[in-house]
């Protein structure tokens, strides 16, 4: 096979926890660039796509490839077959339940007249799921590339933050964060600092306390 | 919310075989490129083609049944779930369907770029028409298509296309010449695209 493309099985691929859904990370698994792929499996039911809104601008279409979901997208109510497509327009509240076991959907995502940038949740939700696991060198080295491929954006740093904080590497947490806070001109991170609860096992460090200012 | 099976969309079943299901176009998706493809008469389900045109990453999802990839020679027999992504634009793909029922969803898009709607989804509509002798109607589609892209060179090399399968020398010379000057690869596509051969002897054709 050639480095010019690339097969990957969604059943077989790496799989994420993100906010109670099992995500498979296609665009991190694979550099797509075009646009944001990834896709929600749920194995017995329940959960397949986490509750959220997205921003202006992004639209969302979802395929049901195997099983069969009910869809809540703002106030409607739809359900699903395999085959079906879902398009959902943007800054409306959407989420999803599988009603059969095995239930497979493929996403994808991306933002009217703007060049696909990839936030990076998804391979964050990788490498959250590797430090849960106790794979932290392989959490790391994810965290590694995301700052690597943008390293004047906070919220990477931010995440690399919540990540050492949890991983019990207070040192390695506060040099990330005080990065973010730094980065962060518009101080959209203040709001992070006083609540997210990923920095509770650093709240009671003197440190802390410059973060707040 | 808007929801539809891929058995309801549109069909427009191409002269090579496959049938193409505009999803982009039935949700007036604008921030990316995507489209589902069921099998024709002849079993394909993906155009063998390179992106060398738009320079295309492109990503294929076996939706349903199976289905025979062909990938800079390679073959691969995927089933649903499973997935092609093709990173290099000038690599060869295509797929026939191994069964009946075979669906696949295919998203892509230029690295780096905002999307812009493909020419050709405005243009597709309009091939099994020019196939079959219809270019009343061929034309009256791509001439919308052009109006949607005014001098696009794709819209307009396919417009010369239709001219000269309809005889229609002089026109057809004009369109070719337009639609070369907006992007000079089209030179090198019209020496050897059939649907020029009544016109190639014309001294005004390009070299």
């Amino acid at each position: 096979m050639s480095e010019g493309y690339a097969i990957l099985s969604l059943d077989e691929a790496e799989r994420a926890d993100h906010r109670g859904s099992h995500l498979v990370p296609v665009r991190h698994l694979l550099g797509f660039r075009p646009a944001g792929v990834n896709a929600w499996i749920a194995d017995t039911g329940g959960q397949l796509i986490p509750p959220h809104e997205e921003d202006s601008g992004n639209e969302e279409l979802y395929a049901v490839v195997r099983g069969r979901a009910t869809f809540t997208v703002g106030e409607e109510e739809a359900d699903a077959s395999a085959g079906s497509l879902v398009f959902v327009e943007p800054e409306v509240f959407r989420t999803a339940v599988a009603r059969e076991d095995g239930t497979l959907v493929f996403a994808v995502g991306g933002t009217v007249g703007e060049a696909f940038n990839p936030g990076g949740w998804d391979s964050f939700a990788l490498a959250d799921t590797y430090r849960q696991a106790g794979r932290l060198e392989e959490g790391r080295a994810i965290m590694a590339q995301l700052i690597a491929e943008k390293p004047a954006y906070w919220a990477t740093h931010y995440n690399a933050g919540c990540f050492e904080a949890l991983a019990g590497d207070a040192d390695a947490a506060f040099e990330h964060l005080r990065r973010a806070k730094e980065l962060d001109a518009d101080g959209d991170s203040a709001q992070y600092f006083r609540e997210d609860g990923d920095l509770d096992p650093l709240r009671d460090d003197p440190r802390f306390e410059e973060l707040l200012r | 919310m808007k929801l539809v099976h891929v058995d309801e969309l549109d069909r427009v079943e191409m002269p090579d075989g496959f049938v193409w299901r505009p999803v982009r176009r039935h949700f007036g998706i604008r921030a990316f490129g995507t489209n589902a493809y069921t099998p024709g008469a002849t079993g394909r389900i993906v155009e063998e083609h390179t992106e060398n045109r738009f320079e295309h990453e492109e990503l294929y999802v076996v939706l349903r049944g199976r289905v025979l990839f062909t990938v800079d020679g390679d073959e691969h027999e995927l089933g649903p779930g499973q997935v092609v992504h093709v990173r290099d634009p000038a690599l060869r793909r295509g797929a026939v369907a191994l069964t009946d029922d075979a669906a696949v969803l295919a998203v892509g898009g230029r690295p780096g770029q905002p999307h812009e709607v493909s020419s050709w989804e405005h243009e597709f509509p309009a091939i099994p028409h020019l196939r079959a002798g219809r270019y009343d109607e061929a034309r009256r589609i791509l001439h919308e298509a052009l109006e949607e892209n005014p001098g696009n060179p794709s819209t307009l090399y396919n417009l010369a296309c239709t001219e000269a399968l309809a005889g229609e020398r002089d026109r057809a010379l004009e369109l070719l010449d337009e639609a070369v000057t907006g992007d000079d690869r089209y030179r090198e596509y019209a020496r050897t695209d059939e649907d020029f051969a009544s016109i190639r002897d014309d001294p005004r054709f390009p070299s």
